[in-house]
């Protein structure tokens, strides 16, 4: 069934300029846009856990519109739709990558912020009373207190909205972004080979998630509060969520 | 006159339907320890909060020192709540910290004091409450006695006019309860002012300078601890000792 399988196109396709640029793309979009996604999804959860009415609304407002509609037509508006709704996205600047980053942030904000709400929330509430007595204000308290706490609850979801940011990257190959699908795309329609061009993608996407797995690992042990930090935690269950229709 | 550090005045809190403070006067005089007993839900905790700056009574005045403490914002309240210390139940340690940086951390956030100044105080009341040799260790490797021994070392070095405590050994298991109240004890006579809320009688009867029986929201009598045990004006304490002791 192999017989037909072409090692030299795979091994070419592999370690080809396109590819490794095309891999590198893709991380540094996860990467940034995953930044960026939980700096926002931070704040939508305070607005989420706020006294006030106003902010609940925002949070409410804002997780409903981005996790309702489809990715790829968030991409699709944030590429064609924005530059003509305001001159600001029609410069130079508005490269395929920053519109990608842009909506993926927008997008990956609204699971964040559910996931760091959970967090939040999970810390015992002795804790934040603890800290009040103390004379801590509630900006103190969430910093030292709170958030490292929180912290621990949020890496494992994080780390499965990690993997699934990178693979929505792919996405991004609808508005002409040169990331790993594009340069499986290309590859393929030049020798009208699709079986080695698209392992070679599958390889780059099992190894870098593979390495995205370790880094969570360390930090999951991280983030655990024992004075002898060798002693072996087991990792919490995550449940497995699915965003295949993202 | 005396030298009143906490009172509160008239003090009305209530929780939706429930009332749970109807009008509480009450003062502790610098060097006093009073101890309040009461069935649970009779407002015990509730009135700590309050005196703690950590819950807005709904009528009513608290004062610290005599400067009335109501009304206030609650940035002016955050700079007064460090000057009552408050002993929980269940502890509260901060988890994601060691018993040294959990003592330090009132210093270093509230205090502003710097890291190594901060860290020879801690490290001298750590070894006061007898734990010096803790100090690295995480909440959830201590015992529950030592945790609150923690605790009470974490209020304590914020030198407090006034120390709370909130059911401190409620939640030990008996053997470690004496621990905790050694330690109280020795505060109590290094001159330390001190309300309780304990069901710990004997500790109410060698260490309070009054007792109160507080029920439904009021307090329904004060005595010394000789008086208070062995002759209760009101028929509710005299129901309520029977039950406990």
């Amino acid at each position: 069934m192999l017989a037909s399988f072409d090692t030299d196109l795979f091994w070419t396709a592999l370690s080809s300029g396109p590819y490794w640029r095309g891999a590198l793309t893709a991380l540094e979009l996860t990467i940034v846009a995953m930044a960026s996604s939980i700096a926002l999804g931070f704040f939508v959860a305070l607005a989420a856990l706020s006294p006030r009415r106003r902010f609940r609304t925002f949070a409410w407002l804002y997780n409903w519109i981005f996790r309702a509609t489809p990715t790829l037509l968030q991409l699709y508006f944030v590429w064609y739709a924005l530059p003509q709704i305001s001159n600001v996205f029609a410069g130079h600047w508005f490269t395929p990558f920053m519109a990608a980053w842009l909506a993926l942030s927008l997008n990956e904000a609204a699971y964040m912020s559910e996931i760091i709400r959970a967090g939040l929330l999970s810390v015992d509430p002795g804790q934040e009373l603890a800290g009040r007595a103390l004379g801590m204000t509630r900006r103190q308290i969430l910093r030292k207190v709170i958030v490292p706490q929180a912290v621990r609850i949020v890496i494992p979801p994080t780390g499965n909205e990690f993997i699934t940011l990178l693979k929505l990257t792919s996405l991004a190959f609808v508005i002409s972004l040169h990331e790993l699908l594009t340069a499986a795309q290309e590859l393929s329609s030049a020798t009208f080979q699709y079986t080695e061009p698209l392992t070679a993608a599958l390889v780059y996407y099992l190894v870098i998630v593979s390495i995205l797995m370790l880094i969570q690992a360390r930090l999951e042990r991280r983030f655990t509060w024992t004075s002898h930090r060798r002693r072996q935690t087991p990792a919490p269950a995550v449940p497995a969520v699915s965003h295949d229709a993202r | 006159m005396a030298d009143v550090v906490l009172r509160s005045e008239n003090l009305h809190k209530r929780y939706d339907e429930l009332e749970v403070l109807r009008g509480v006067t009450f003062e502790v005089d610098r060097g006093q320890v009073k101890v309040i007993i009461g069935p649970s839900g009779s407002g015990k905790s509730t009135l700590l909060r309050c005196l703690a700056l950590l819950e807005p009574p709904d009528a009513g005045n608290v004062y610290i020192d005599s400067q009335r403490l109501t009304g206030l914002r609650e940035k002016e309240l955050t700079q007064h709540r460090s000057e009552v210390g408050m002993v929980f139940q269940r502890f509260n340690l901060f988890q994601n910290m060691t018993a040294l940086d959990n003592v330090m951390c009132g210093l270093r956030e509230v205090r502003r004091l710097p890291k190594r100044e901060a860290r020879d105080r801690a490290i001298e009341f750590l070894a006061r409450v007898g734990l010096a040799d803790k100090a690295m260790q995480y909440p959830h490797e201590l015992s529950g006695g030592q945790q609150q021994r923690v605790a009470i070392a974490r209020a304590l070095v914020m030198r407090p006019k006034a120390m709370l405590f909130d059911e401190p050994t409620s939640a030990l298991d008996v053997e470690l309860v004496r621990e905790v109240l050694d330690v109280m004890e020795s505060l109590a006579r290094e001159g330390m002012t001190m309300v309780v809320v304990t069901h710990e009688i004997r500790f109410a009867h060698d260490v309070a300078s009054t007792v109160l029986m507080m029920d439904e929201g009021r307090i329904v009598e004060e005595a010394p601890p000789d008086e208070f045990f062995s002759a209760p004006k009101e028929e509710r304490t005299r129901r309520f000792l029977a039950l406990v002791e």
